[in-house]
């Protein structure tokens, strides 16, 4: 059984070593003996086929196919050595790919037939040169990339060896080589998930990530990753409301929606890069529906998304009533984004806001909203003013408690406090001020609600019999003045009131 | 030629323009807070220059209508006690309902059902007697009301907190009653029913014509011929710069009230049924 032996540095070998000294200095000097010359990208000089017949003294002519498969054909061929692997070649295989009619020794430029040696990695910048000059600008194609061992990025471990094929029928496969945590998520997330129902639309790894060519890691100002740049590259597709349309994606204008609201802006006006942008909150590679259970924005796991920013919010959060019920497994209690919003959050200073977020308490607490239009408070904020105590002004925001908590705002011992946030002089007496009056109920407040029957029937009686006087006086005066029968008397030489005429 | 006859006094007539002023401003500023759920209310406050600018002349006009009352008050106890006119008590130069007023409004009623004739009204009718005791009582009711809720801290060191619920409901409710009364009774009773319309200008010139005394207040003017009087009120002719000057600030005014009371109208019955 024949076996080629991975020996000492051969002639060509040394060479290579040479020029490589010339080129990257000594640094690299261990590594490069090691392991020889890997590098597809390396120059042409050290494998021209003129030096290497110069050191092999030209055994042979270019060998053809036939030459070539007298040896690959054989599908038990080994490489020896530690590494091992098969060194079968089948014809078929090439005949079938990209590359079909193309010789072994158009890309095997060094081979002879037979050869001993083990033969130097094939480069194909020797025809695609502008591709290899592309890779040198992305991450692929970095020192590191190179360093990688054996994931190093080479053009065969991406676009495979006889088996080439057209770029654009490569899959998330070929990413999975080497990134296969990554590509685990996507695939069970919705864009991976759309992309095996044969959703041609849904975001693939170059999707995000850019061509594989060029593709720049995430922490790279001008990778479409980096965090500054993620919400525009989202938007390539999710800025598009056709493309929601088609999707049934509920929210059509995410993208404004999101450039507009407090953590838009301050990716875009401030380049703060701890500011939430689209994957702090849905995920990268693992993106999934709101509506699936392991989804970052689940309706219950909100609040731990919101929270790996706003620690502080959330552990508040976490002890209010409406926090225990949304651990308890209510689905009506609000979580963040019920009062904030999702794609729109804006500054809780923002007076529409402060305004909104009053009808959105009233939503649930439909009697409180209607006792709070009754009193001050409630009729000048329904006037659009919001200088007066709204109810998170009184009822705190995120640390709510119910009234009988001690730790509630409104808690009877704690109430003088709260009104005097607002009233400083405020004590007991006023502190029985009812926020929330209501003059038709007679169990909350009788003598309100007496008050109120008493007001009401007085304006009821007044306008009631002056309406019907009213009336009744008008009608007599008209048809008097037409010469009915208790008409008074004319007035003597008298024009009205044209005297001063 | 007629005769003038002075009905009311230039002290008078500047203590109504004064309550005509403030009780515009008061309704002005205060009805948008009531119909706080109307979208009128919410474009005049804001057009205003905002709640707080509203409040603030909310308090000057307030201010203003304290003043007006505080002075008549003073004035009317001046007359009580130094001058001794105790007929302002009793009688027929007096505003206290008596008798004849309810008899009289019988009559009146009666007479709008074409039953009888007009009846021999005095000086001040039953219905002019309403409109003063309701301002005066308005007055006190939506003073005291919002003086307390002006001052809360203050009046809370003395009263419990939900004293304030109430006062706010009585201010609210009171001056929605004044406001709807003035701005349909009173300008029907005194300005727009036919024999006045469109306007009876003798809260601005003061004066009365012979005539018009005559047949409007019989018993009155019988009263100050008998007692040779009519000399001690004689008038001249009302100048025709006052006549326009009332013209002008009593059409506004009632322009205002009657934009005021179809806003009120709108709120009541022509929003979100």
């Amino acid at each position: 059984m024949p076996s080629l032996e991975w020996g000492a540095p051969t002639w060509p070998g040394a060479m290579a070593v040479a020029a490589f000294l010339v080129l990257v200095g000594g640094v690299v000097l261990v590594r490069a003996q090691g392991k020889g010359p890997a590098d597809f990208a390396m120059p042409k000089a050290e494998t021209s086929p003129g030096q290497s017949a110069k050191g092999k003294a030209a055994k042979a002519e270019t060998p053809k196919n036939e030459d070539c498969l007298a040896c690959h054909a054989d599908k038990d061929l080994e490489r020896g050595g530690k590494r091992g692997g098969s060194l079968f070649v089948d014809a078929q295989v090439l005949d079938g790919s990209r590359h079909a009619g193309l010789d072994c020794a158009s890309c095997h430029t060094t081979a002879t037939a037979p050869h001993d040696e083990k033969l130097p990695r094939v480069d194909c910048a020797g025809c695609h040169a502008d591709k290899a000059e592309v890779l040198k600008t992305g991450v692929h194609g970095s020192p590191a990339a190179a360093r990688a061992g054996d994931r190093a990025t080479t053009c065969a471990n991406c676009h495979g060896t006889h088996d080439v094929r057209d770029p654009k029928t490569l899959g998330t496969e070929r990413c999975a080589a080497c990134h296969q945590a990554q590509v685990g998520l996507y695939r069970e997330s919705i864009h991976g998930k759309a992309r095996a129902r044969g959703d041609t639309e849904a975001a693939t790894c170059t999707s995000c990530h850019g061509p594989a060519h060029t593709l720049q890691v995430k922490t790279d100002p001008q990778a479409p990753t980096y965090h500054l740049n993620l919400p525009r590259t989202c938007a390539t597709c999710h800025g598009d409301p056709e493309i929601a349309r088609r999707h049934n994606i509920e929210v059509g204008d995410v993208y404004k929606l999101y450039m507009d609201s407090i953590h838009g802006r301050a990716i875009t006006r401030s380049g703060l890069l701890v500011a939430a942008n689209c994957s702090d909150c849905h995920g990268a590679h693992d993106i999934k529906a709101k509506d699936q259970p392991t989804s970052r924005v689940f309706r219950t796991n909100v609040p731990a998304t919101c929270g790996t920013c706003h620690a502080g919010v959330l552990r508040e959060y976490r002890q209010s009533v409406h926090g225990q019920a949304v651990a308890a497994g209510s689905t009506i209690a609000p979580i963040c984004i019920d009062c904030h919003s999702a794609h729109e959050i804006r500054r809780v200073e923002a007076e529409g806001w402060k305004l909104e977020i009053v009808r959105e308490c009233g939503t649930c607490h439909k009697e409180s909203l209607r006792t709070y239009r009754d009193t001050f408070h409630g009729k000048v904020t329904a006037l659009g003013f919001t200088r007066v105590a709204r109810c998170s002004d009184c009822h705190g925001a995120h640390d709510i408690y119910p009234t009988r908590d001690v730790r509630s705002t409104v808690n009877v011992a704690n109430r003088v406090t709260t009104c005097a946030k607002c009233h400083p002089a405020s004590n007991e007496n006023f502190a029985k001020y009812d926020p929330h009056a209501e003059p038709e109920n007679v169990d909350r407040s009788p003598l309100l609600h007496y008050t109120w029957k008493f007001m009401v029937w007085l304006l009821v009686g007044t306008f009631s019999f002056f309406g019907v006087h009213t009336v009744l006086w008008g009608v007599r005066s008209l048809v008097g003045r037409n010469g009915g029968r208790h008409a008074p008397p004319p007035a003597e030489g008298s024009d009205q009131e044209g005297q001063d005429a | 030629m007629p005769e003038w006859y002075f009905r009311f006094s230039l002290g008078q007539r500047l203590l109504h323009g004064l309550l005509m002023t403030s009780f515009l401003g008061l309704a002005t500023t205060g009805l948008p807070l009531h119909f706080n759920q109307s979208p009128w209310a919410v474009w005049i406050s804001h057009t205003m220059g905002g709640f707080g600018v509203m409040g603030f002349f909310h308090r000057v006009f307030a201010v203003l209508l304290t003043t007006c009352f505080t002075i008549h008050v003073v004035h009317l106890l001046y007359r009580l006690f130094v001058k001794r006119e105790l007929h302002i008590l009793w009688g027929p130069d007096s505003l206290v309902p008596q008798p004849r007023d309810a008899v009289e409004m019988l009559q009146h009623i009666r007479y709008f059902l074409g039953l009888g004739a007009q009846p021999r009204f005095g000086r001040f009718t039953y219905w002019e007697k309403f409109d003063y005791f309701a301002v005066f009582w308005g007055m006190l009711i939506i003073g005291a009301s919002g003086y307390v809720l002006w001052f809360h801290t203050f009046f809370s060191r003395f009263v419990p907190g939900w004293v304030f619920n109430i006062t706010n409901l009585i201010h609210g409710e009171e001056a929605l009653l004044a406001v709807g009364f003035i701005f349909t009774i009173h300008f029907f009773n005194s300005h727009l029913r036919p024999e006045k319309f469109p306007m009876d200008l003798v809260i601005f010139t003061g004066r009365v014509r012979d005539d018009e005394l005559e047949h409007e207040r019989p018993d009155e003017w019988e009263r100050l011929r008998a007692e040779g009087r009519l000399g001690t009120i004689k008038a001249d002719a009302p100048p025709r710069w006052l006549k326009n000057f009332g013209r002008i600030v009593g059409t506004t005014a009632v322009a205002i009230g009657l934009t005021l009371f179809a806003l009120i109208m709108y709120a009541v019955f022509g929003y979100g049924s």
